[in-house]
């Protein structure tokens, strides 16, 4: 199977920054899966997400997707990604429907097709009676979820998922997490960062744990579990392999 | 107690690592007092302790002229301008200068003047040879028509006008009292003559003493430019510019709360979006300026004439001011674009965007006229956008001109505007990156 993302010796050191934020990391994901990213605080989840969307340039390696550079090929990498930030970015006085119409065509879709996707989408998480409310009156969980359907208009192969689920409701949740499931049975490779890791036990196809910088494991939840001695969870194999020490 | 003074602590701590924001609310101030105590310096002054470059047109070419403009010289009102590039000013060359808003005031000492005056001194020996039984001089009635003609540039005040009218005259006057006593006295007649022979007291004699008179013409052909100069002609243009820039409070505004709430994040994550944002926010709000100058112009138009003021005139080219409009409306939200790309947060943004607004309205002539600045304000004016935009109206609504009149005002507001786009995309992507 191809690979959607290669991640090679990545460094990169923040200005002002104490220690390496990556120190080193290589990660590969399979296009069609569900990886899972995690880490505990500060391990650089999310600057590897930032080097990936070229929001980043790291100090060197590389990452590529579907065997683009990522630092080279931003621009034209951003139309086949969808990325879905840890905060809620979008218009907060605009309504759903208003934001979706105006991302769209920032995407360069037309009206018709960003009027299909968006009610598609809308219905699919839930949002379809809501899409005339603003933004700022969604409760949290609404608002994660246009979030996601923001970044999903054009219809990414690759999502990258920066804590997708932090501070919503267990019903929200699920939705989220079935979409998911829902939308990658379609061929679409997701990329996912949880400090849940149950959630992430449940929905991904393979993990990788990272922690200061550095690659630690990768593999099957399950299959992670199974070969990491006294282990029934998958927070307990997070915790084995990253310790029970509090991270700044 | 306790609880204000823990509020008080808490927010010197925030202001405190604000160190920008913290630093332009003392700056900002700062500058306005040094600007505005300059600029409001001139209307505590008397117009005639400042000093003017006074055109002249000789077309006299005697010692009348002669007298004039060494009188003139002397003043330390004016810096006489009689050539340019060595060669004398013509009367049309004087009101092309005039009209083109290079120079505020001219004279244009007609042909013949020396003539008159002569004529005059003439006449007046004739009425003392007449009193005390002398012969008679050759001498012609005065020719009513003989003035030196004073012209303004369309733009300067009333208050202005008659300082520098009252000034010239009395300088004009001099001269030709001058050579009138000179004249008098190669004759054989004493000034105890000549106020013995005014004692009839009559007008008559004392408009022949006066020798010419002054006289202020219009520039324009069209019509009196007294008919134009007011407060609405000056204060509606000026002061909506003045409303136009404040539009960098709202985009300002805007723009920091699109990177607090993050929406700007997502635009950032789309392709290109990020130019298209910017082009779309200046083309909205370049609009948004325009109509809003629209509606200024309005009230000028139709509502002042209501509450008893002028109606406000748009110049024989009404439509030039369009595109004047359009470019004024441009430098400003460009101007705001760029305070809100560069300034991080509201106490940044807000104080420097209206404190900055209201210097560069002082520096440029709205407030109080550019003439009237100090030196170095008036060298300063000229790099205010506001100035160049309050010159082109002033050439439509005041000098008659039009748009080739203010094509070099047009493209400086749009190198303005370009410069400040160009800045701010600069700005902006260095910030993105600035986190590497």
């Amino acid at each position: 199977m191809a690979y959607a993302i290669e991640i090679a010796n990545l460094h990169k050191t923040y200005k002002g920054g104490w220690t390496p934020a990556l120190d080193g990391l290589s990660v590969h994901v399979h296009e069609g899966q569900i990886m899972g990213l995690l880490g505990p605080n500060g391990a650089g989840k999310s600057t590897t997400i930032n080097i990936l969307c070229g929001l980043v340039a790291p100090d060197s390696g590389h990452a590529t997707i579907f065997g683009k550079d990522c630092s080279k090929h931003t621009l034209e990498l951003r139309k086949t990604i969808g990325v879905v930030p840890q905060q809620i970015a979008m218009f907060g006085n605009l309504t759903a429907w208003e934001n979706l119409r105006y991302i769209g065509s920032l995407y360069g879709l037309s009206s018709k097709q960003v009027k299909e996707r968006a009610n598609d989408l809308l219905a699919r998480l839930g949002l379809d009676k809501h899409a005339d409310k603003r933004i700022n009156r969604y409760s949290g969980g609404m608002k994660r979820r246009a979030n996601i359907i923001a970044s999903l208009l054009h219809q990414p192969s690759l999502i990258i998922l920066d804590e997708p689920t932090a501070g919503v409701d267990v019903q929200s949740r699920a939705m989220i997490l079935d979409f998911l499931k829902e939308y990658n049975q379609q061929g679409k490779t997701i990329v996912y960062t949880s400090h849940l890791m149950e959630e992430a036990e449940q929905i991904c196809d393979e993990v990788v744990i990272i922690d200061e910088g550095k690659f630690v494991i990768s593999g099957a939840p399950l299959q992670l579990i199974k070969n990491t001695t006294d282990c029934k969870r998958l927070e307990d194999v997070f915790l084995h392999y990253t310790g029970h020490s509090v991270r700044d | 107690m306790n609880k204000i003074l823990a509020t008080i602590q808490k927010e010197w701590i925030l202001l405190r690592r604000d160190v920008a924001g913290a630093m332009l609310l003392f700056l900002m101030p700062a500058v306005l007092i040094v600007v505005m105590a300059m600029v409001q310096d001139a209307p505590f002054k008397d117009y005639q302790e400042l000093r003017f470059d006074l055109l002249i047109a000789d077309n006299d070419h005697g010692r009348l002229a002669n007298e004039i403009k060494n009188g003139l010289r002397q003043s330390q009102n004016f810096h006489v301008v009689d050539s340019i590039d060595g060669k004398p000013i013509t009367e049309s060359q004087l009101q092309t200068l005039l009209k083109a808003g290079k120079y505020r005031v001219g004279i244009v000492i007609p042909k013949g003047a020396t003539a008159e005056v002569v004529n005059a001194a003439n006449m007046v020996a004739n009425r003392l040879s007449e009193k005390l039984g002398m012969g008679k001089l050759p001498a012609r009635e005065l020719r009513d028509s003989m003035y030196v003609r004073m012209y303004f540039d369309p733009v300067s005040k009333p208050t202005f006008r008659m300082s520098i009218s009252f000034a010239l005259d009395k300088y004009i006057t001099y001269s030709c009292s001058n050579l009138l006593v000179g004249r008098l006295s190669k004759l054989g007649l004493s000034q105890t003559d000549m106020v013995l022979a005014d004692s009839t007291g009559s007008d008559d004699f004392k408009r022949i003493f006066q020798g010419i008179g002054i006289k202020e013409e219009a520039l324009n052909d069209k019509g009196s430019m007294k008919l134009f100069i007011n407060s609405v002609q000056h204060n509606v243009p000026a002061w909506a510019i003045f409303g136009m820039y404040f539009i960098v409070i709202p985009i300002a505004g805007n723009m920091l709360r699109e990177r607090e709430e993050r929406s700007s994040l997502r635009i950032q994550l789309i392709p290109y979006a990020h130019n298209f944002e910017a082009l779309g926010k200046i083309f909205f709000y370049t609009l948004i300026c325009t109509a809003q100058f629209a509606v200024m112009c309005g009230i000028g138009l139709w509502l002042l004439p209501h509450m008893g003021l002028p109606a406000l005139y748009l110049g024989q080219h009404p439509t030039a001011i369009i595109p004047i409009a359009i470019c004024i409306a441009l430098s400003a939200t460009a101007f705001g674009y760029l305070v809100g790309v560069v300034f991080k947060t509201a106490t940044q943004a807000t104080p420097f965007g209206a404190i900055s607004v209201v210097i560069m309205s002082a520096m440029g002539g709205i407030w109080v006229p550019v003439d009237l600045l100090p030196g170095i304000m008036q060298q300063l004016a000229n790099v205010s956008p506001l100035h160049w935009g309050l010159d082109a109206i002033n050439h439509i609504i005041l000098r008659n001109g039009n748009i080739n009149n203010v094509l070099p005002h047009l493209g400086m507001l749009i190198v303005f505007s370009t410069v400040l786009f160009l800045i701010s995309l600069y700005v902006n992507r260095s910030r993105i990156h600035s986190v590497q």
